[in-house]
């Protein structure tokens, strides 16, 4: 589903963030991608969706080489990719069904179908109830659950977490985690990246750590260890 | 698809222009004023051409027989005159119809109308009018003209070029238009940095917007889309606003315009009411162009996926 080949990013002057990464998940797989502050998460990350492109190597995502995807493609590829950041990204003047329909409007998808898609995913993360409130009316384990289920609008074959629980309590980030375990268990990739030791350990999936932008341990049964 | 996504960013480019509704105010402001500084200078370059072409058409040569000439003789002239290169028109008018004319133009003067009755006869010569198709032409066909020796039935010919008067009228019109080109280089360059600020402005209230957009896959000219609008709906706006103040003054003021305008015989309201669509569709178009530019710089990289 996803193959990096020798990735390699350099921002200048001469900062690697990247070193020679070379891994593969494959369709249905869940992986957390952890590792310390600035050790290159998040660079990893921006490359998967294009927002950087690697300086070295090859990224593969679906048999789509994307390593040079040229600018009018990127939307094409974030449609197949949805992805959930730590802050959640929400519009504070839209409700929980607005900021979900907001994806696809700008998608340029038929009412329809947005009428028919955004209660699904609602449904799929728990907040079909709540779809007129604002997202200041929701904790932030449920702004991150519409954070979600706007990632989902676009039936992704791919979900990256970035950070998914950083600004969460211990009972929220169980239930996200939760949530995103349900989300493959129907057949979507996760890619999780995290520094929670205690999220990644309980997960009992496989772990690629990395340090200093190079891959230092690929385990299939992994756990946090540095 | 395509209807569905430009509705989409038509209703963006709307809340753009409402959510900061006084820079909008602001940017339509400058924008009608240089649409006035643009009018100004269409118009006093149509007053010009109007009053030069005014004072050029009081220009001929005026052939002034004697009382005796025969008509035949006038005739043989005028035939002359008439195959002569450059000539655009002959005139003919006989020596009845001149004192007809003279009569009327003086018929409030007793003196004069006492004299023509003392002296009996028509004291008047037939009168040929010569029109050339240029100004510089009318030496060319005088030379012409009096190459033919007519002195002896010829009491008079008369040529006043009004050089002097058309040279006046094009300095200072040329002036005008300097001093008209000038300002509209100077409103134009305000209005492109007023609207770049104004767009710039849209983007960083729209930044969340704009970054969940990338995030969700949204197509580079959706994302740029409602920018391009905002801008197009600026010169749309602004071009509209100054129409409709402009013919609100003119309402008021037409009576003033039409006197001034008498002495060389062009009605302004007309001009306008015929040439609306040609001088509205130019303007609209520079403006939309000048702020398609602004709005381009201002989304530079910002807004590239």
């Amino acid at each position: 589903m996803i193959h990096f080949k020798n990735v390699t990013k350099v921002y200048p002057p001469n900062t690697h963030a990247l070193r020679d990464v070379d891994f593969h998940v494959a369709p249905g797989e869940f992986v957390s991608i952890v590792g310390q502050s600035g050790t290159g998460k998040t660079t990893l990350i921006k490359v998967l969706i294009a927002e950087e492109r690697p300086t070295k190597g090859r990224i593969i995502v679906g048999g789509w080489d994307i390593t040079n995807i040229p600018a009018r493609h990127v939307p094409i590829l974030r449609r197949q990719i949805g992805v959930v950041f730590q802050d959640y990204k929400l519009l504070p003047r839209k409700t929980v069904e607005e900021n979900v329909a907001f994806a696809l409007q700008v998608a340029g998808e038929p009412m329809e179908k947005i009428n028919k898609i955004v209660p699904q995913v609602l449904k799929i993360v728990g907040l079909e109830e709540k779809h007129e409130r604002f997202p200041d009316q929701l904790s932030g384990g449920e702004q991150q659950r519409v954070s979600i289920a706007r990632a989902l609008s676009h039936r992704p074959k791919i979900l990256v977490a970035d950070e998914p629980t950083g600004n969460l309590d211990a009972i929220n980030t169980r239930e996200i985690i939760d949530l995103l375990m349900k989300i493959n268990e129907l057949g979507t990739t996760i890619l999780l990246v995290s520094h929670n030791r205690e999220v990644v350990n309980a997960l009992k999936k496989r772990v690629v750590t990395i340090d200093n932008g190079q891959i230092v341990a690929d385990q299939e049964r992994g756990k946090y260890i540095l | 698809m395509f209807i569905l996504s430009f509705t989409r960013i038509l209703r963006f480019a709307f809340q753009s222009f409402l959510r900061n509704i006084w820079l909008s105010l602001v940017t339509v402001t400058i924008i009608v004023l240089t649409v006035f500084s643009l009018t100004t200078l269409i118009l006093i370059n149509v007053v010009t051409e109007q009053a030069v072409t005014a004072v050029k058409d009081r220009v001929d040569i005026s052939l002034y027989f004697e009382a005796g000439a025969k008509e035949e003789q006038v005739t043989l002239i005028r035939n002359q005159i008439e195959k002569m290169s450059h000539v655009v028109a002959v005139n003919y008018v006989s020596a009845d119809s001149a004192l007809e004319l003279f009569k009327q133009t003086h018929s409030g003067d007793e003196l004069i109308q006492e004299a023509l009755k003392e002296i009996e006869t028509n004291p008047l010569g037939p009168v040929l009018t010569v029109k050339a198709d240029d100004l510089k032409n009318y030496p060319i066909i005088l030379k012409s003209i009096q190459d033919f020796k007519i002195d002896e039935i010829t009491k008079e010919i008369d040529y006043d070029d009004h050089q002097l008067i058309i040279e006046r009228i094009e300095s200072v019109s040329a002036k005008i238009k300097q001093i008209g080109l000038i300002l509209s280089i100077v409103f134009a360059l305000i209005s492109l940095l007023v609207v770049l600020n104004t767009i710039r402005m849209g983007i960083y209230v729209h930044r969340d917007e704009i970054s969940i957009m990338k995030l969700v896959g949204a197509s580079n000219w959706f994302i740029r889309g409602p920018f391009l609008v905002e801008s197009v709906m600026y010169a749309l706006l602004g071009c509209l606003v100054f129409w409709i103040l402009f013919f609100i003054g003119l309402n008021f003021l037409a009576p003033s315009v039409h006197s001034f305008f008498a002495d060389i015989k062009f009605n302004l309201v007309d001009y306008l009411l015929h040439n609306f669509f040609y001088i509205f569709g130019f303007e609209l178009l520079a403006i939309i162009f000048l702020n398609l530019i602004s709005t381009l710089i201002a989304m530079g990289k910002h807004l590239r996926v």
